[in-house]
């Protein structure tokens, strides 16, 4: 019926401009929240996957020497078997290992050049019982077992990164949380009093047999364009606060930090998330409003 | 068209409102509904419109009993009923043409076809150079008019009208009354409930009386009160508007109907 859709849309659009002010306030909240809880998310992805490039979950790391020999490998497996504090370990030969160091230096071309396969040390990723026992059984592999070049645990300062970014993120989201909250109450209230500013117009719909879902319409619409609108902006900024931070990592080269820069999909799938909360966001805020305010 | 068959309604705690109602109105009457303020004319339409829900008893509509209509279908049944009250109740910021055409907008209608019915009813209620104007630009019985329009746009088999002269002078009124008497011709069911003694003596329609919740009378071609004598003495003015509508009255869709009066008294 296009009539009525014509209608539906009309009336919307009045009662966003005839509210503006509450509108605005929605929206805003809408943007601050989702901004915050965009950049959280995309905090988390970038922490998550340096880390996972440094020390990809591994408590314990022994290299070889890229000359080990065959039987040397194998004493060291044994040895490794044999040591209770190990839960799990991988070896990664040497394509494996030469594979690794390509990624992890994908942003120094000329270090990848100077590596071939052969000359990649390879090394035994393992996961011990406890963090707290990495000490003592890096020594013993590094008392002078044959074949063995060292074994390192990941530095006291990735823990410390990762503590601090999870504190950093716990923070973060219970402020979006509050705020999202606070934007549904605002989206409620706008709402409410768009119904109020109304009512006499619902009235005469109800006595010539508008339908309630005819009523409700044009509310429910009013608070998901103003969910909408407030995602949007939210996209918008986590958008430029994400290419803010990789040109930083560009142009100051830290390599280091290279995995820090995420892949396009990761961010289009953050994106869709801050869009799609913040719609179900203006569609609760203006569902109980509508069932609370609206008797039909 | 309309059949009450032991209706009874009240509100907590209070004697019923409408107690043990059974009547019958039947398609294309015009019926009065009088009664003082508080007998329960106001609750007998909110039941048909289900405002409200008796307590016991069954409504029907058209056929239809609407105690048993799912609440999403209401709106359908309020669709078969036009409604005027006695503060016209359109909406300040529409003009005289938007008023009417939002009765059809909002059920969904097409454009083409709320121009049409919009400007025929609007010739109809005699507006037909004021579409444009705005409702405080009116007269009280102009903007009457204009609701009676958007009561009647959608072809209703009904037409409730609640005290429509409540707020009009005796000319004004009269000019209401061959309206609706107008509309009653193309078939409509008119029901009215008004307190204009005036009105009813003149037009002499069936009278159906309600006091304190009952039904105590129902007459055809009845008065306001139980006699004509009591009920119009010392109301002069009624005269007046009186010679206007009695015209009207000349082939009334009810002539020769026997009353009926079906209250039950005692009966409790």
């Amino acid at each position: 019926m296009p009539a009525s859709l014509e209608y539906v849309a009309k009336e919307t659009a009045t009662n966003l401009w005839r509210n503006r002010m509450m509108a605005l306030a929605a929206i805003l909240t809408v943007a601050v929240s989702l901004s915050l809880v965009g950049s959280a998310l995309l905090l988390k992805q970038a922490v998550s996957r340096q880390i996972g490039q440094w020390s990809n979950n591994v408590s314990l790391q022994i290299f070889m020497n890229a000359s080990a020999t065959n039987q040397e490998l194998a004493n060291v497996r044994s040895m490794i078997s044999q040591t209770p504090q190990i839960t799990h370990c991988t070896y990664l030969n040497h394509q494996q290992s030469y594979d690794q160091m390509k990624t992890v230096l994908s942003n120094e071309p000329t270090a990848v050049d100077a590596l071939t396969p052969a000359y990649t040390p390879t090394d035994f990723r393992c996961q011990l019982r406890s963090p707290s026992e990495a000490q003592t059984v890096s020594a013993t592999f590094n008392g002078g077992v044959p074949g063995v070049y060292s074994a390192t645990t990941p530095s006291q300062s990735i823990h410390v990164m990762q503590q601090v970014t999870t504190i950093l993120q716990t923070i973060l989201l219970v402020v979006a949380i509050i705020l999202l909250i606070s934007s549904l109450v605002l989206i409620l209230n706008a709402i409410r009093m768009a119904i109020f500013a109304r009512r006499r117009e619902v009235s005469v719909m109800k006595l010539v047999g508008a339908t309630n879902w005819f009523i409700r319409v044009p509310f429910m619409l009013e608070g998901l364009v103003q969910g909408l609108l407030g995602a949007l902006v939210a996209v918008v900024v986590v958008l430029l606060s994400n290419l803010g931070v990789s040109y930083l990592i560009h142009h100051y080269k830290v390599a280091v930090l290279g995995s820090a820069v995420l892949p396009t999909h990761q961010i289009v799938t953050t994106e869709v998330l801050v869009l799609a909360v913040g719609l179900v966001v203006g569609v609760a805020g203006s569902s109980v409003a509508v069932r609370r305010f609206l008797d039909v | 068209m309309i059949r009450f068959d032991n209706v009874t309604k009240s509100y907590k705690g209070l004697a019923p409102a409408l107690d043990d109602i059974s009547l019958e109105i039947l398609k294309g009457e015009f019926v009065f509904l009088v009664g003082s303020s508080g007998s329960g004319k106001t609750t007998f339409l909110k039941l048909l419109l289900r405002e409200a829900i008796p307590d016991s008893g069954t409504i029907w509509v058209a056929g239809r009993d609407i105690g048993e209509l799912s609440h999403w279908r209401v709106p359908y049944l309020r669709r078969n009923l036009g409604c005027v009250f006695q503060d016209f109740r359109l909406l300040p910021n529409k003009t005289v043409t938007e008023n009417v055409a939002f009765a059809l907008q909002v059920i969904g209608r097409p454009k083409p076809f709320i121009e049409s019915q919009v400007a025929q009813v609007l010739e109809l209620v005699g507006l037909g150079q004021k579409g444009d104007r705005m409702p405080h630009e009116l007269s009280g019985g102009e903007q009457q008019r204009v609701a009676v329009a958007r009561a009647f746009v959608n072809r209703p088999l009904v037409l409730l009208a609640d005290e429509p002269t409540g707020n009009l002078d005796p000319a004004t009124s009269q000019g209401i009354m061959k309206l609706l008497d107008r509309i009653n011709r193309t078939g409509t069911t008119v029901l009215m409930a008004t307190h204009d003694v005036g009105i009813v003596d003149t037009m002499r329609r069936r009278v159906i009386e309600l006091d304190r919740g009952r039904l105590v009378r129902d007459q055809a071609r009845g008065i306001y009160g139980a006699d004509l004598n009591t009920s119009t003495r010392g109301i002069p003015a009624i005269a007046a508007v009186g010679n206007g509508v009695d015209r009207l009255d000349a082939d009334g869709p009810l002539s020769g109907r026997v009353a009926t009066v079906r209250a039950r008294r005692g009966q409790r």
